[in-house]
């Protein structure tokens, strides 16, 4: 009987070591970042931390090659009056482990660069809003902060009077560097706060596989936002579901740059989204909705990583990402990697093709304000951009950068086939949605209002309308 | 008794009165206070007075998520009854009732999350349900469970069931195991069936378990939290199906950096929870004074 019972507690032993190891081992959704939206070519708005393709690492297993580290170029310290003795705290979003090496390398360049600055580096992950909130809370927050350009972390800190304005700060000769459409972005009152770092591209993966089956030429893909509900038609009647997404996160972003709406009047005090424009842009969703064509879940879900789950099983035809993401479909579907193609993704009535990624900013009471606008503009300057651009599929924030023989050299994988182009697509980058007040309270307000006319069979103009009057009242 | 002997008590309890203090006490009395302003986290708290629950009582998200959150509670009798006839069921030397036990406790040693995700996929348009009711026919195109908001409730229900019976009826198979044979013996002289030897003997029998998982269950089902956030991937369901009034506190405290107003809610919880939980020990002590 002993004997027995030892046998069958081992085997529950084991049961449950089984359990809890497949459970540990459960993939959880790898919250990273891209310059993806929704089903076009609205930039990401939605929470970095949810996005699958906004971070530059594409997995931690694909950690770069590390080559030789940059000589330090006394040509590189552009920002005057650096504080001798400096001690600035550097955080960064999602980059380690995988771009360890790259980090620290650029860190002892701009340490020899700047003598007599220390630099002490922490990458924050999927608490790095929480924690900054709390460090900022605590009178702690770090001199020099890796910001969500698409997810209006800018914007919102700046707002709070947390962070460094720069216009008065920084040399024009070191503005200039930028493209202007991203120096300019994320204005709060007509300031500047950030240092445009590294930025995406917006393209749709395609799933050449299922066009075949649907009898649609990839190559026929739509160059503008109207020819996706048709599409998606398409593929229904061959028995298969789009997966676009709204930006559940930053709905008014979508209006602006898909619809071309006027979210606000020019004296910031109504809200507009209720227009003609507004209405139409609704209404394509809830007729998509309504025909059927999409798969609703991913349509609504906050996090990127539903929607490229769907699509790396095979059974959507398309879906807006990043490039980098490529590698994902080669980990995941190898079947499915030999089928892909990659388009840019569909332009908006805005005729924008999207807005910047990530940047960095300096905390405005910092003690080193020069030395933390030093370490800002090192890690975005071409050189530095440049050097991280050979690692991953991220795009530099200037111009120049763009003349190093890497970015016309061929192409070897899919995943960089967009990489002659970036620069041409960078550069018309622009946030062109203006300074929302209470911009998460309106989101919600704006969420309930999509939700309703598409699920809840409001109509799209009353939908809007009582949303815009309940925005209204919450402007001071 | 000399003043050495009567501190003696308190110094081996400081421990623990420390850490409840920090832990627990310091914590509800900062939640008191931060309800009564508007606190972004980020600045210092506005004291505003009781605009917070005025907001409240305007606040028809908030009406709803209690509104499910009572739904929610309907899982607690469901628990009991399935967590009883569980443990009825594998009370009995049987060959492998041990693997068997395990097996079903194995939800209980899962982490929530991991669990949600599973089922997440199982009820996913391409996932296992939709698979097997296609391939017996009994629908044409698969259903978009998760994105019908009738739905997201009662599969998290389901999801909160099944977590749960497991744990529960351990605790049920202790209480059981407790009962004295004699009395199934007696019943047995006195002409009762398998159904009424556990009618009269086991349900009697295991009353305090079934106070202790009444009153657990029920406060678990009020703060349920992790599977509607799992299960809707962070957003609370289409037209806020599935919100719940945890839910609803941490998206305000945490989506929308409303930590006052978030304060608020889990002030009206904490009422909730202390009435829920006075009514509900009260109700099953009476009924324990009458049997």
């Amino acid at each position: 009987m002993t004997s027995r019972k030892l046998l069958a507690g081992a085997l529950a032993t084991v049961v449950l070591a089984g359990a809890c190891s497949s459970a540990a081992a459960t993939p959880t959704p790898a919250p990273t970042t891209a310059p993806t939206a929704a089903p076009t070519t609205a930039p990401s708005t939605e929470p970095a931390s949810q996005r699958a393709s906004e971070a530059p690492s594409t997995a931690a297993s694909e950690t770069p090659a590390s080559p030789t580290p940059l000589a330090p170029d006394p040509a590189e310290a552009v920002i005057p009056n650096v504080e001798q003795g400096a001690e600035i705290h550097f955080w960064t979003f999602y980059l380690s482990p995988t771009f360890d090496q790259y980090l620290k390398d650029t860190i002892a360049r701009f340490e020899a660069t700047y003598p007599g600055v220390k630099v002490d580096w922490e990458d924050h992950q999927a608490t790095f809003k929480d924690d900054l909130n709390n460090a900022f809370n605590a009178g702690s927050a770090p001199d020099v902060i890796n910001l969500s350009v698409s997810e209006g972390w800018v914007s919102e800190y700046a707002g709070k009077g947390l962070l460094l304005p720069l216009d008065d700060k920084v040399p024009d000769a070191v503005k200039n560097i930028y493209f202007p459409g991203l120096w300019k972005e994320q204005l709060v009152n007509g300031v500047n706060y950030q240092f445009p770092w590294y930025q995406g591209l917006n393209v749709d993966l395609l799933n050449k596989a299922l066009f075949t089956k649907a009898n649609v030429d990839p190559a026929s893909f739509p160059k503008t936002i109207d020819g996706i509900p048709a599409l998606c038609d398409t593929f229904a009647k061959a028995g298969s579901l789009c997966t676009i997404r709204l930006t559940m996160s930053d709905l008014l972003a979508q209006m602006v740059y898909e619809g071309n709406v006027k979210v606000l009047s020019d004296d910031g005090k109504k809200f507009t989204f209720d227009s003609p424009e507004g209405v139409a842009w609704l209404q394509m969703y809830v007729d998509m909705v309504k025909a059927n064509s999409v798969d609703q879940t991913v349509l609504t879900t906050t996090d990127d990583r539903v929607g490229l789950n769907a699509f790396i099983a095979g059974g959507s035809p398309f879906y807006a990402t990043g490039p980098n993401l490529a590698r994902q479909v080669k980990d995941q579907n190898a079947t499915l990697y030999g089928n892909l193609g990659m388009v840019q993704q569909p332009i908006g009535k805005s005729n924008v093709s999207g807005k910047g990624l990530m940047s960095i900013s300096v905390k405005k009471d910092t003690k080193y304000p020069n030395a933390s606008l030093a370490l800002a503009q090192f890690f975005t300057n071409p050189r530095s951009m440049v050097e991280f651009s050979k690692q991953v599929a991220i795009y530099p924030s200037s111009p120049s950068a763009y003349d190093d023989p890497f970015f016309s050299s061929t192409p070897a994988t899919i995943e960089d086939s967009a990489r002659p182009l970036a620069k041409d697509i960078i550069s018309t980058y622009a946030d062109i949605v203006p300074t929302v007040p209470s911009k998460a309270d309106v989101n919600e307000i704006v969420s309930k209002a999509v939700q309703s006319a598409i699920f809840g069979g409001v109509d799209a103009q009353k939908a809007l309308s009582d949303a815009v009057d309940q925005a209204n009242k919450l402007i001071k | 008794m000399t003043l050495r002997r009567r501190l003696i008590p308190y110094l081996f309890l400081a421990p623990a009165l420390v850490l409840l203090a920090i832990f627990v006490v310091y914590p509800i009395i900062a939640v008191v206070g931060y309800s009564f302003t508007d606190y972004d986290i980020v600045r210092p708290p506005v004291f505003v007075g009781l605009a917070n629950y005025e907001k409240l009582v305007d606040d028809p998200t908030f009406w709803l998520s209690i509104q499910h959150s009572l739904v929610y509670l309907l899982v607690t009798p469901i628990l009991i009854v399935l967590s009883i006839g569980l443990a009825i069921v594998v009370n009995r030397a049987m060959r492998g009732i041990h693997i068997f036990r395990a097996l079903y406790f194995v939800p209980a040693v899962s982490g929530s999350i991991a669990i949600g995700l599973a089922w997440t996929w199982l009820f996913d348009r391409n996932g296992f349900i939709n698979s097997v009711l296609l391939s017996w026919g009994l629908i044409h195109t698969p259903i978009q469970w998760l994105a019908n908001p009738s739905m997201v409730l009662p599969i998290a229900m389901l999801l909160t069931i099944w977590a749960g019976v497991g744990y529960y009826s351990v605790i049920f198979l202790a209480g059981l195991q407790n009962i004295p044979e004699e009395l199934y013996d007696a019943a047995r002289i006195d002409g009762c069936n398998s159904f009424q030897k556990h009618r009269y003997v086991s349900i009697p029998g295991l009353r305090p378990q079934i106070t202790f998982v009444a009153v657990i269950s029920s406060l678990a089902a009020l703060k349920v939290f992790d599977e509607i956030y799992v299960l809707t991937g962070r957003t609370g369901g289409i037209l806020d199906s599935g919100v719940t009034i945890v839910f609803y506190l941490w998206k305000q405290a945490f989506v929308l950096s409303h930590a006052g107003y978030a304060s608020a809610i889990a002030m009206a919880l904490l009422a909730m929870t202390l009435v829920f939980s006075i009514v509900n020990v009260r109700f099953l002590e009476r009924g324990d004074a009458e049997a």
